[in-house]
């Protein structure tokens, strides 16, 4: 058995973080796992009714409600933004471990984005039927194209992720400044409106937004059974991939250094 | 031999961290692929191989880079120069619950460190009842680890270590924490461990543990080797300093004292008695006490003279301040007090007279000194003191 420093990742190690991090995040409540699916069933109430009975918000020229137009959006950006904003204090808060236990460190930050991600993806399926049961029409048939944009997805967070919690041991003030940006992307973001209620120019800005692409293809898939192919499909897969691997490197050239600034 | 662990010029050096912008600084060095290299260095040139079968022990003072040492063999701190080599499984236990998690049940933070030292659930599983039979920590196993003393969380470390089969164990002076029979399971693991080929690699203070349990020693000072070899020299000649150290201070110390000139009793005698350091005096004579005192500041100091019996009670004491007796000054910096018991009415026996050097303002002693003195007769009285009186009819 030979190991070069510093130590590989881990699968069987990881998956005890990912496990960890779950039950501490979700599962340490009074309400245990029934927490999981009616959270997001609750949340989906709340906003039934304040955009439907208060906002009387509706999607032009379409025949899908309100509601699921933003439910089908909602879920997989929360899943990406709280796993972004859990992960970016990965680092510093596992300091404890860093600084007793030779770990490959990039374990933290992506099990933080796995686990919100599957946690969300339980109460995205729970939502999902409870919207069919009530009568929207779900293209269950589309589910296994809608999974390599949801992988994607991931794949962006944990990039994003790698990037935040490396920053973050240098940068204190990312965990300030980070809940404002993402505040201000999710609105910069069609989930509570749909593009076409947008000025022509905003719009056309709106398509540089790589969220929209994640959005847009959740709906076209999951709400309008339409499999929309077409440049971007191959940009967007790629350019996260780069990403992806730029968050790696920057994530590897820190750290070794992490020890000294905690 | 195999070596299992080399390290070729190692050095370590902890950046400046406290301010943001020393932060952001280090941000962008690193950033460019340099290293940080102005701040503290804990360790230099430190060179080592580790070879199967030959456990070392890493001794020096404290904060002389050891627990660095151990970080940078165990791949938990990167060195900022040089080149570290591992060929083998390496199970470590630095700090005290290092890695555990406080928040969690025991249960689950050995499942965790498991997994941390390369176990797998299947092996876990296997070897779980091991674990627990070793830590004997019965049903606390469910709580969380924050419940635990510290003898507990050492107990289910080591144990969850031992699970793991290492080829080399690395220990910090962890072991001290728990009670002296676990102590001692512990030590009879790792000598059974040894014999069956492992390797260790131990910080300790204490020379007959390294002695004990390792072949090789290294000793290092300030973060340099000082001296690495053959496990009895390097110990032998790192006690032979640390003595002469100690020797050195406390030379240090007491010069310090006499330069920084504290108050002190130069002279302590009994003039009337041959001037000696011991007196014999016929009771109901007069003593007569001189004592001669240094005041580095040159103000008259205060004395505190008492009269103790042999075996240490204590009979009578008296400070010159309190009657407002001022010293005379023999010169700039002495002082001398004389003192006269009239009609000594001590009971026969022995006495020590002590007397107490003090500042001017009576508030702290600076030194103490004693003088013997027998008091003769043939009193059959019995107490310490004759007190006048009178039959009265």
């Amino acid at each position: 058995m030979s190991r070069i420093h510093p130590s590989r990742p881990d699968l069987n190690f990881f998956r005890n973080l990912v496990r960890r991090q779950i039950r501490q995040d979700y599962l340490e409540n009074v309400t245990g796992f029934a927490w999981l699916v009616l959270q997001p069933l609750v949340l989906l109430g709340v906003y039934a009714f304040v955009f439907t009975t208060i906002f009387k918000s509706r999607i032009p020229d379409s025949e899908v409600g309100f509601v699921p137009y933003l439910a089908i959006a909602f879920w997989p950006w929360t899943a990406f933004s709280d796993g972004v904003l859990k992960a970016s204090h990965a680092i510093s808060g596992n300091a404890a471990l860093i600084g007793k236990v030779a770990l490959s460190t990039e374990q933290l930050p992506l099990a933080a984005v796995t686990a919100t991600f599957l946690m969300n993806m339980v109460g995205y399926v729970a939502v999902l039927v409870v919207l069919q049961l009530l009568g929207t029409n779900i293209h269950w048939a589309f589910l296994p194209l809608a999974l390599p944009v949801l992988l994607l997805l991931w794949l962006f967070a944990a990039a994003l992720a790698l990037f935040m919690s490396a920053l973050q041991v240098f940068v204190k003030d990312i965990v300030q400044i980070l809940p404002p940006l993402m505040t201000l992307w999710f609105f910069m973001t069609p989930i509570l409106y749909s593009p076409e209620q947008l000025p022509e120019q905003l719009a056309r800005l709106m398509e540089w937004n790589p969220m929209t692409w994640f959005v847009f293809h959740l709906r076209e898939l999951l709400l309008f059974g339409r499999l929309n192919l077409g440049m971007g499909e191959f940009v967007a897969p790629a350019l996260v991939l780069v990403l992806a691997w730029l968050g790696w490197l920057f994530f590897r050239r820190f750290s070794g250094h992490f020890e000294d600034f905690l | 031999m195999t070596v299992l662990i080399r390290l070729e010029n190692v050095s370590k050096v902890y950046p400046r961290v406290h301010q943001p912008w020393e932060r952001l600084r280090a941000f962008g060095s690193i950033l460019l692929g340099r290293e940080p290299r102005d701040g503290a260095k804990v360790l230099s040139d430190v060179s080592l191989d580790v070879l199967q079968g030959q456990s070392l022990g890493v001794i020096g003072e404290n904060g002389a880079g050891k627990s660095t040492l151990l970080k940078v063999l165990t791949g938990v701190i990167r060195p900022t120069t040089g080149r570290v080599e591992v060929h083998a499984g390496i199970a470590a236990l630095l700090e005290l619950g290092a890695g555990f998690q406080p928040e969690f049940s025991g249960m689950d933070n050995v499942r965790m460190k498991a997994a941390l030292l390369g176990l797998t659930s299947a092996e876990l599983d296997q070897r779980l009842d091991e674990i627990l039979s070793f830590a004997d920590i019965g049903e606390y196993v469910h709580e969380p680890v924050k419940h635990y003393s510290s003898g507990m969380v050492v107990r289910l470390a080591f144990a969850v270590v031992t699970a793991s089969r290492p080829e080399i164990l690395i220990t910090d002076e962890v072991l001290a924490v728990g009670d002296e029979s676990f102590q001692k399971k512990c030590i009879r693991w790792i000598e059974r461990f040894l014999e069956d080929g492992g390797t260790l690699l131990m910080v300790s203070h204490s020379m007959y543990i390294v002695q004990k349990l390792c072949h090789r020693a290294l000793w290092l000072h300030d973060g340099r080797v000082e001296q690495y070899g053959e496990v009895f020299p390097v110990t032998q000649s790192y006690l032979a300093w640390h003595q002469s150290r100690s020797a050195e201070e406390r030379r240090l110390r007491e010069e310090q004292r006499g330069a920084a000139g504290h108050y002190r009793v130069t002279g302590f005698v009994f003039p009337e008695h041959g001037g000696g350091d011991t007196a014999r005096v016929a009771m109901g004579d007069d003593l007569l006490v001189e004592v001669t005192l240094q005041s580095p500041d040159g103000r008259p100091p205060v004395v505190h003279l008492g009269v103790v019996r042999i075996d240490g009670t204590p009979v009578y004491g008296v400070t010159s301040d309190s009657e407002a007796v001022q010293p005379v000054r023999i010169d700039p910096h002495h002082f001398r007090f004389r003192l006269r018991f009239n009609q000594l009415g001590l009971l026969p026996g022995s006495y020590h007279i002590r007397a107490l050097a003090m500042d001017p303002e009576g508030l702290r002693v600076f030194e103490s000194r004693e003088r013997l003195f027998q008091v003769n007769g043939k009193s059959i009285d019995v107490g310490i003191v004759h007190l006048p009186h009178a039959w009265t009819g």
